[in-house]
Order: C-alpha cells, then sequence, then structure tokens
C-alpha cells in the first residue's frame, strides 16, 4: 500500500524506544465517545454513546441491522450455512448504515471508541477474513482466531510505509465453543481478553466502576444493567435509548443490538 | 524523512499529532470554508432540495461552466462545496463507480451507497500519506426505492450521516442553527416547502436576496426521481413565492 515515495515507516522509534504516532492514536480513542464491554457467565454485552452530532441528522439512517436481519433470514434458514454467511455479508455491505455497535459474523460483534471512518474499514476487513476462513473450514471462525487476523491488520499500518495507525480501540464480543468472550484491541495491534473493560473519554471513572460491580457469576441481565449504570455514571446530558447502544450475545450464540425500547426497558429497571 | 515524534510532519501529511488529531484533516475543512460559498440540502417528505451560491468572479468568464451541482447518474445528484478541482476528481470518479455498479449488480446504485463509497474512499486519504484529504464536501441526493428521499453528506474526515437538513461552506454553523430551529418539530415539508425553506435559510444566513442567476438549485421528487437543476425561470418563482410570503 502507499507510493513508491512513501516506502519507509511513518510511525519510527523515538530515542526513548517508544513508538510514538501509536501513542497519539491512543490519544484519538481516549478523546472519542465512551465505550464498555462485560463478559457474564452466560453471555457478554457491549455498549457506547451514541451521540449525534446535531438534531439534523436523520435518525433513520443510523438504521438497526438486526432488524433487517431477522425479517430476512427466514427464507435463508433453510439453505446451507455457507449462504446464510455469504447473504448476510451482501446485505450487510450494501444496506450499511451509520451504527457503532457492527456485527461481524452471527456470534461475534464489535464496538469502537475514536475515529468512525477508521472502524469501518476494520470492520469490514473482519468480515472478510471470517467470510474466508468460513470458506476454507467450512466453520464459523473462533473468536479468538477472528481477534487476531484483525489485530494483526492494525499491526501492519503501525509498521507498513506511507500509512498511519488507526485511531480506534476494537471491543469484541463473541461466544463460540469455549464460551463467552470479550477482547479488546488497540492502535498498537496488541489485544488482551477482559472480563470487562472500558475506554475512551470516561475510561478511568468506567474501569473504578466496573471493577467495584463485577462478580465472576454475572448473568447476562445483570451485566446490561451494570453496563447502563457504568454509561450513566459519565453521561452528559439525560441518557435514554436512543442516546446509546447496546449489543448483546447469549447462549444461543446469535449476536444482536438492542432495539431503542428494549434499552429503554432496561433503563426503566435500573432506575 | 519523517521523525518518530512527528518532527513537524504531523502537518504536512496525515499522520497523528500528540493530540490525537489529523491536522491535515482539519486543514481540510478549513479548506471548504475557504472557498467563500454556503451550500443548504433540505429533505422533505417526497422531495430533496439543495442550494448552493453561484459566484462568477469574471464578468468575461462563461457563466454556464461555473458550478457545483452535478448529476452522478440520471436519479443521484451531487453538490460539492469547497476546491472546484477537488470535486471534479471526486465527480469524476463517482460517476464511475456508479456506472460500474449498475453494470455489474444491475440496479441502480441507492444513495446511501454512494455516500458510503465515498467517506470511504475519503478515509482512505486521511490514513495514506501519498494522497491528502480532497478539500470538498460533498451532499448526495436522490430518492430511494425503499426510504423515499434521502439527503447525505460526506467530509474530508471520511464520516458521513443522512440528515433531514444540513449544510456546508462558509456560513455553516449560522445555517444549521437556522434550520435547527425550523427542522424543530419534524415537519413533513411539500415540494414547495422544501425548495423554499432552502433558499430562504440560505437568503437569511447571508443576509442578503437574491437574484435568480446567483444560485443554484437541484431537485429530485418522488414524481420524478430524475436529478435536475432549475431553470433561471423556476428559481424565479420561487423567489417570489418568498419574498410574497414575508
Amino acid at each position: 500500500m502507499g507510493d513508491s515515495q512513501y516506502s519507509f515507516s511513518l510511525t519510527t522509534f523515538s530515542p526513548s524506544g517508544k513508538l510514538v504516532q501509536i501513542e497519539h492514536a491512543l490519544t484519538a480513542v481516549g478523546s472519542g465517545q465512551t465505550s464498555l464491554g462485560i463478559k457474564a457467565a452466560n453471555g457478554v454485552v457491549i455498549a457506547t454513546e451514541k451521540k449525534l452530532p446535531s438534531i439534523l441528522v436523520d435518525e433513520t439512517s443510523v438504521r438497526d441491522i438486526s432488524s433487517l436481519f431477522f425479517h430476512k433470514s427466514q427464507p435463508f434458514s433453510c439453505l446451507l450455512f455457507r449462504c446464510h454467511f455469504l447473504i448476510l455479508f451482501f446485505f450487510l455491505n450494501y444496506l450499511w448504515q451509520v451504527q457503532k455497535i457492527q456485527i461481524l459474523t452471527p456470534n461475534i460483534g464489535v464496538v469502537y471508541s475514536g475515529m468512525g471512518p477508521d472502524f469501518r474499514v476494520l470492520v469490514r476487513k473482519s468480515r472478510k477474513q471470517a467470510e474466508q476462513y468460513h470458506r476454507l473450514y467450512k466453520e464459523p471462525i473462533p473468536v479468538t482466531q477472528l481477534v487476531r487476523e484483525t489485530a494483526a491488520v492494525m499491526q501492519e499500518f503501525t509498521q507498513s510505509g506511507g500509512v498511519r495507525p488507526f485511531g480506534v480501540s476494537l471491543l469484541v464480543a463473541g461466544y463460540d465453543d469455549k464460551g463467552p468472550q470479550l477482547y479488546q484491541v488497540d492502535p498498537s495491534g496488541s489485544y488482551f481478553s477482559w472480563k470487562a473493560s472500558a475506554m475512551g473519554k470516561n475510561v478511568s471513572n468506567a474501569k473504578t466502576f466496573l471493577e467495584k460491580r463485577y462478580t465472576d457469576d454475572m448473568e447476562l441481565d445483570d451485566a446490561v444493567h451494570t453496563a447502563i449504570l457504568t454509561l450513566k455514571e459519565g453521561f452528559e446530558g439525560q441518557i435514554s435509548g436512543k442516546n446509546i447502544e447496546i449489543g448483546i450475545i447469549g447462549a444461543d450464540k446469535k449476536f444482536r443490538v438492542l432495539t431503542s425500547a428494549e434499552i429503554d426497558d432496561y433503563l426503566a429497571e435500573v432506575e | 524523512m519523517s521523525r518518530g515524534s512527528g518532527g513537524g510532519y504531523d502537518r504536512h501529511i496525515t499522520i497523528f499529532s500528540p493530540e490525537g488529531r489529523l491536522f491535515q484533516v482539519e486543514y481540510a475543512f478549513k479548506a471548504v470554508k475557504a472557498a467563500g460559498i454556503t451550500s443548504i440540502g433540505v429533505c422533505g417528505k417526497d422531495s430533496v432540495c439543495v442550494v448552493t451560491q453561484k459566484k462568477v468572479p469574471d464578468k468575461l468568464l462563461d457563466h454556464t461552466s461555473v458550478t457545483h451541482l452535478f448529476p452522478i447518474t440520471k436519479y443521484l445528484g451531487l453538490l460539492a462545496t469547497g476546491m472546484t478541482a477537488d470535486a471534479r476528481t471526486l465527480v469524476q470518479q463517482a460517476r464511475n463507480e456508479a456506472a460500474e455498479f449498475r453494470f455489474r449488480y444491475g440496479y441502480e446504485m441507492p444513495v446511501d451507497v454512494l455516500a458510503k463509497w465515498i467517506a470511504d474512499k475519503s478515509q482512505i486519504y486521511t490514513q495514506h500519506a501519498y494522497m491528502r484529504p480532497l478539500g470538498v464536501v460533498a451532499m448526495v441526493l436522490g430518492i430511494d426505492d425503499e426510504f423515499g428521499p434521502r439527503l447525505y453528506k460526506c467530509d474530508p474526515a471520511g464520516h458521513y450521516f443522512g440528515h433531514k437538513a444540513t449544510s456546508a461552506g462558509l456560513k455553516e454553523q449560522e445555517a444549521i442553527n437556522f434550520l435547527e430551529k425550523k427542522m424543530k418539530n419534524d415537519p413533513q415539508f411539500t415540494y414547495e416547502e422544501t425548495v423554499q425553506t432552502a433558499i430562504s435559510a440560505l437568503q437569511s444566513v447571508l443576509q442578503e436576496d437574491f437574484k435568480a442567476t446567483e444560485i443554484e438549485v437541484g431537485v429530485v421528487r418522488k414524481e420524478n426521481p430524475d436529478f435536475r437543476m432549475l431553470s433561471t425561470e423556476e428559481i424565479d418563482e420561487h423567489l417570489t413565492a418568498i419574498s410574497e410570503r414575508d
């Protein structure tokens, strides 16, 4: 990638041994909207603030993908799993709307903090990698493998010529044979598995809150409540189903984004 | 050669500054404002209208060649605010992409797909050093088969959103404030109201009354989904209607 004139890396070591471009990328992430994830005993929840820049923005252009997926999947459920995947990706790529939580495979979802346009690139690449794995092995890609490949892409952009690192950190939530999993991937390409994590503007308060509230035997519903409370901590203004997004995956191994009505129900329970 | 800390190069190419910002992208936004024109787009119940100033700096110029409003396909229009040369490049590539889409998939490229394509291309320029971001904010309009009238705005950072009404260019913020008041209760504008809201917003923000030759207006309507630029007579009718209304 890049012109031959830029065949040198833009991310180089400083005299103290740091890769400063990556640190700046992390600063960009730190000024993004807060997002968090919690791994429960029987599922994973990821959530984020969704503050649209103006009331003039058309909310329907920020459409819920999963609603289209469910009603369209009826005729496809009898086809081979392979076709299901392909058609899912076809729809996702062409009917993508501006939504922060995105689905990578039917059992893996992802949210970000940082630069939206960079996130779109990573989602597209990850979906393609998941599909290639499936075509080769006739199996859905395990969460760890997808995370590893996505992280490898992010690392590539810290070393290749003529490109800058991605200005996003990802929280990947999935449920496969090894159970529920939550991974955080940073602009450097390093990734870790977390029981609960947060990123973006309010990260230190959110993490302290999560440390206090987290228990290993939490159920998915408790985790959703905790996620909402954590978001509420640093939230400016009135929290509602319209300005946060929540994605969950349970033992049914189907990732879905909650509708704003469902979020409002959870909010009512929390109060 | 660039150094790890940026070494001043964070202002020259799109690498991160110490605060995590991309200066080149921010400068691209400034270039959009430096072009000195303001554009407005409004989405109604069954039509979309975009309006922009038409400044012909020299009387010797052929005024028909001065335009910021471009048809991409018969059904999609693009209003490019900012640097005219960058706008023409973007339009050329968008036209190519839309034509290939039609050939490859057998149906017309929808508005949001075009907007996403433009935004993704802009994102590449913010990440690869060999190309600078384009100094253009693009407003894409069209009638979607499922969702009706659609207006999208794509900026040099690679962001894109659908809008009920929006603005770009020099007086962007004032225009957005004006439009927020108008669109507060989600009015469903008819075609005439849509066009007149857009034109009167521009007049109010720039504080001058226009002649029909000083603005360009582009519309798409559900009854006639072809992207059309209004003739001077039609613009005159709307201008008269606005002044009579006030």
